[in-house]
């Protein structure tokens, strides 16, 4: 990885205010990692996310949610009652300072408090504000309450994930964790903003956007769309694997160390010199059982005989562990992956070569902590992340006096008004 | 309304192939791009296979290159055009629409486009302002940046198939790839934040992708909980099914948000594949509106359900009580009732659900439809966007093969009508031993037929 130094990032010119809960804190992120000032709006006392664990060390405080630190990292933050008139005076004057707005309030709370897009507008034309709400500003939905795993019903990713009837009887569809369901729509949110830089760059315009979480993770689901428009099929979830209209697929497969490997059946489509490759590392285990025979450069033995080429991998997976199975099979140009974990990825020295972690400094900690975060390399700017999230109202003094010009008077009587 | 599109002006040369790529560059041609898919139909290439054999045909139908539905949703509002890249006479048309390109997007292995002088830096030769996209599976750098990958393996290298599922079971994993349609994003916003940087600086860049570390990116804060607290992933009551505990196991946050109870999946009456809702109570207070949604059951009075740790202990019982109220009713009128009194609830809902039942998805035009010149008049996804100042709707259905060939040749890159057929004849834009009776919207076929007979 280069290791030249810039003092700008992708985004440095960029100024976002961020009142964004657990829905949008990720764009956020992913926008601060990349240069811009994203300062992010809490009522005072902290937004309810650092309330959120797991914690530092398992002692729950707002000032050690690492669910906090991973979502606002290289953002600053001040606290700011907008449900009062100085607070909203005090947004008002950022809003004239800044780019973008991102936030996710239900739909019409807002402009309830005198600061929707049109309000915005008329303090900044070329504002650009993106609205991020579980169903989008209107529709019968529209002011329906969510949470991440009702995303994921409702937009169709429990309907596709789970398990086969043989595997795990009666089982329910499956949402997977991890937050997903506001990533997915914290990336649109971060599309529809960079369009939208780029038509206030060729136009000088700026514009809102609404983008519902809902219709992002309905989106987000492959071909199950496709599939209902050809042929009405409802897709049948299958353990680890593909939902699919038709049998499962052999998908992934347990190793010796109990682990699991993400891998494809053998069959029709195994070309003969590629069936030799992964042929000759299973006999590294003398498991190829006659697999290094020459009758298998024969195309249609190998498709004759898929079944058998398909017992004889899963004897030899089996007795090796899922890494090894792995970067065997990677050798011999198999695109299969372990089915792993952080701990398995911590370790994986690929990664240190990518230099995709980042050791953030704490100073109340004394501490630096190991993030992910160069997901892509760029080559003139790198993502990388510029502090570690805030704490609560740590910059109010910079903000407000410093770049607004409130004396520090001014802000201890908003202080005693519980305005900031 | 406005018929401006954000991203109009814009230029993107699409080398990708598969989905993440071409997802990336839906969306962006959806946001107004120009988006040049190129593409070579020779029996056995990635794009003849694209478009043939991964399905979507309606039943009854013989594949062939231009009635995938698959194909036709994954690459709308693009062009089409073929192009033998590895021909020289094919190599000099790339060079001339790189020179006029903003973008070039790519999602081959790593070292490939540079095996055929198509690396970054050859590229930058040519066009040095260029925004230049690699979306591989482990990224050009780091010793394994050869390694091959698809959506199911990005998602189980990640850690994103090891998060999905119940304990003491297998993995559940993702049922679909959930990695193409992300990595897709991770390319559309490297785009497009190097656009805006472009836009201020005039420069170009190379931007190295790595859709697996995208994956580690979205697993919340279990790299932190580790890192920090040293706390393994592979334990008791991980991953917690639907919830966001596993009653009897050690009470941990599992990233899903706050841990509450209840948090779970529940059957609803119907008694089908997705009749399925799904409940969570963020707090004692909407617990308590979901006993009244219940119509005050005398087992919900009991203490032990009164607070969040009671409700996470005896998750059993309280799960298997409330999933005898949800089987008395159709998942939606559930949902809807508790909605309305303040409860969280929503219906699971499969593809058939989501176009036929869905009334926000319906209410907010989700859905359009276009019409297909082999396929017909069918349901398109519209982005999740709508935005003020600009047309965010899908404007095509994926492209016919070389549809385009015309308008981007000799529109674009000012070939002549003598030249642009030459290269039909010298097989630059069209196999020779490909039949050309199926594209009769490619008249230079015939002609370049009757050419070959004469010789």
């Amino acid at each position: 990885m280069t290791s030249q130094s810039y003092s700008e990032g992708i985004l440095g010119d960029l100024r976002v205010l961020e009142l964004a809960d657990e829905k949008g804190q990720w764009c956020g992120k992913l926008m601060a990692d990349m240069g811009a000032d994203v300062i992010k709006i809490e009522p005072p006392g902290g937004a309810p996310e650092r309330r959120i664990g797991p914690f530092y060390q398992d002692q729950p405080h707002p000032e050690r949610s690492l669910y906090f630190w991973h979502y606002n990292s290289s953002k600053r933050g001040i606290t700011l009652d907008i449900e009062k008139d100085t607070g909203r005076d005090v947004l008002r004057s950022l809003v004239a300072t800044a780019d973008i707005v991102l936030e996710t309030f239900p739909p019409g709370y807002l402009s309830s408090l005198g600061l929707g897009y049109e309000q915005l507008r008329s303090i900044n034309p070329s504002i650009i504000m993106c609205s991020l709400t579980p169903f989008g500003q209107n529709g019968p939905w529209a002011q329906y309450q969510t949470a991440d795993i009702l995303q994921m019903a409702a937009g169709g990713q429990m309907a596709m994930c789970g398990y086969d009837e043989e595997d795990v009887p009666d089982a329910p569809p499956i949402a997977p964790g991890g937050g997903n369901a506001w990533h997915i729509g914290s990336h649109f949110a971060f599309i529809a903003i960079g369009a939208a830089l780029y038509q206030r760059h060729m136009t000088g315009q700026g514009q809102h956007l609404d983008v519902s979480i809902h219709e992002c993770c309905s989106l987000n689901t492959q071909q199950s769309i496709s599939a209902y428009r050809a042929n009405g099929e409802t897709l049948q979830r299958h353990t680890g694997g593909q939902a699919s209209a038709g049998s499962r697929q052999t998908s992934q497969s347990m190793g010796k160390d109990g682990k699991f490997l993400n891998r494809q059946a053998l069959g029709v489509r195994t070309p003969p010199d590629r069936l030799r490759a992964l042929a000759e590392w299973m006999n590294t285990y003398g498991m190829a059982d006659d697999l290094l025979e020459e009758k298998y450069l024969d195309p249609k033995v190998i498709a004759d005989r898929s079944e058998h080429l398909n017992d004889v991998l899963q004897r030899c997976l089996a007795a090796v562990t899922a890494e090894e199975a792995y970067h065997g099979g990677q050798k011999a140009r198999y695109p299969w992956g372990e089915v792993r974990t952080v701990e398995e990825i911590l370790t994986d020295p690929h990664w240190d070569d990518r230099g995709l972690w980042q050791e953030v400094e704490h100073p109340e900690l004394g501490q630096r902590l190991k993030y992910p975060v160069a997901y892509a390399l760029f080559s003139a700017t790198p993502i990388s992340i510029s502090r570690r999230a805030p704490l609560i109202g740590e910059h109010n003094e910079e903000i407000l006096c410093g770049e607004l010009g409130m004396s520090r008077a001014e802000m201890s009587v908003l202080a005693e008004f519980g305005v900031v | 309304m406005t018929e401006q599109r954000a991203l109009q002006g814009l230029r993107v040369l699409d080398l990708s192939w598969v989905r993440a790529g071409p997802w990336a560059t839906r969306l962006l041609g959806a946001l107004g791009a120009q988006v040049i898919k190129v593409e070579w139909p020779a029996p056995g290439s990635q794009h003849y296979t694209g478009r043939i054999p991964f399905a979507g045909q309606e039943s009854g139908e013989a594949p062939n290159l231009n009635n995938s539905h698959w194909f036709a949703e994954v690459n709308a509002n693009k062009s089409s055009i073929t192009l033998n890249t590895g021909t020289p006479a094919g190599r000099e048309l790339l060079k001339q629409l790189l020179e006029v390109s903003d973008v070039l997007i790519e999602n081959y292995r790593s070292g490939v486009l540079t095996r055929w002088g198509l690396g970054y830096e050859a590229i930058a030769q040519i066009n040095p302002n260029i925004i230049y996209v690699s979306m591989s599976s482990m990224g050009h750098v780091g010793r394994d940046n050869t390694y091959s990958g698809m959506g199911p393996s990005h998602q189980a290298l990640s850690g994103q198939t090891f998060l999905s599922g119940l304990p003491d079971a297998p993995p559940a994993g993702w049922g679909w790839s959930y990695m193409d349609d992300t990595g897709g994003m991770y390319g559309a916003m490297c785009v497009l934040a190097a656009l805006h940087h472009r836009n201020r600086t005039g420069k170009g860049q190379h931007v190295d992708l790595a859709q697996v570390a995208v994956g580690v990116m979205c697993t919340g804060a279990a790299v932190l909980d580790n890192t920090v607290n040293h706390r393994p992933a592979r334990r008791p009551g991980y991953p917690p099914g639907n919830r966001a505990h596993w009653p009897g196991t050690p009470l941990l946050n599992n990233y899903r948000g706050p841990t509450v109870a209840p948090h779970n999946s529940y059957r609803t009456a119907g008694g089908g594949y997705n009749d399925w809702c799904v409940i969570v109570c963020s707090n004692d207070d909407e617990w308590q509106k979901l006993v009244t949604v219940m119509g005050d059951p005398i087992w919900a009075k009991d203490a032990m359900f009164g607070t969040v740790l009671g409700r996470l202990e005896n998750q059993e019982e309280m799960d298997r009580n409330i999933e005898g109220w949800t089987v008395t009713l159709d998942k939606y009128d559930l949902s809807s009732r508790c909605q309305e009194a303040g409860v969280r609830a929503m219906p699971v809902q499969s593809a058939a659900d989501r176009v036929e039942r869905d009334p926000q998805l319906e209410e907010r035009g989700n859905f359009i439809t276009l019409d297909h010149p082999v396929m017909g008049p069918k349901v398109y996804q519209n982005p999740p966007i709508r935005a003020s100042e600009s047309l965010t709707t899908s404007w095509s259905p994926g492209p016919l093969i070389g549809q385009d060939n015309r308008e981007i040749y000799c529109g674009l890159l000012g070939l002549s009508e003598e030249e642009l057929r030459e290269r039909y004849v010298d097989g630059t834009l069209w196999p020779k031993d490909l039949p050309s009776e199926a594209y009769s919207y490619l008249p230079e076929l015939a002609e370049v037929n009757d050419a070959r007979q004469e010789r």
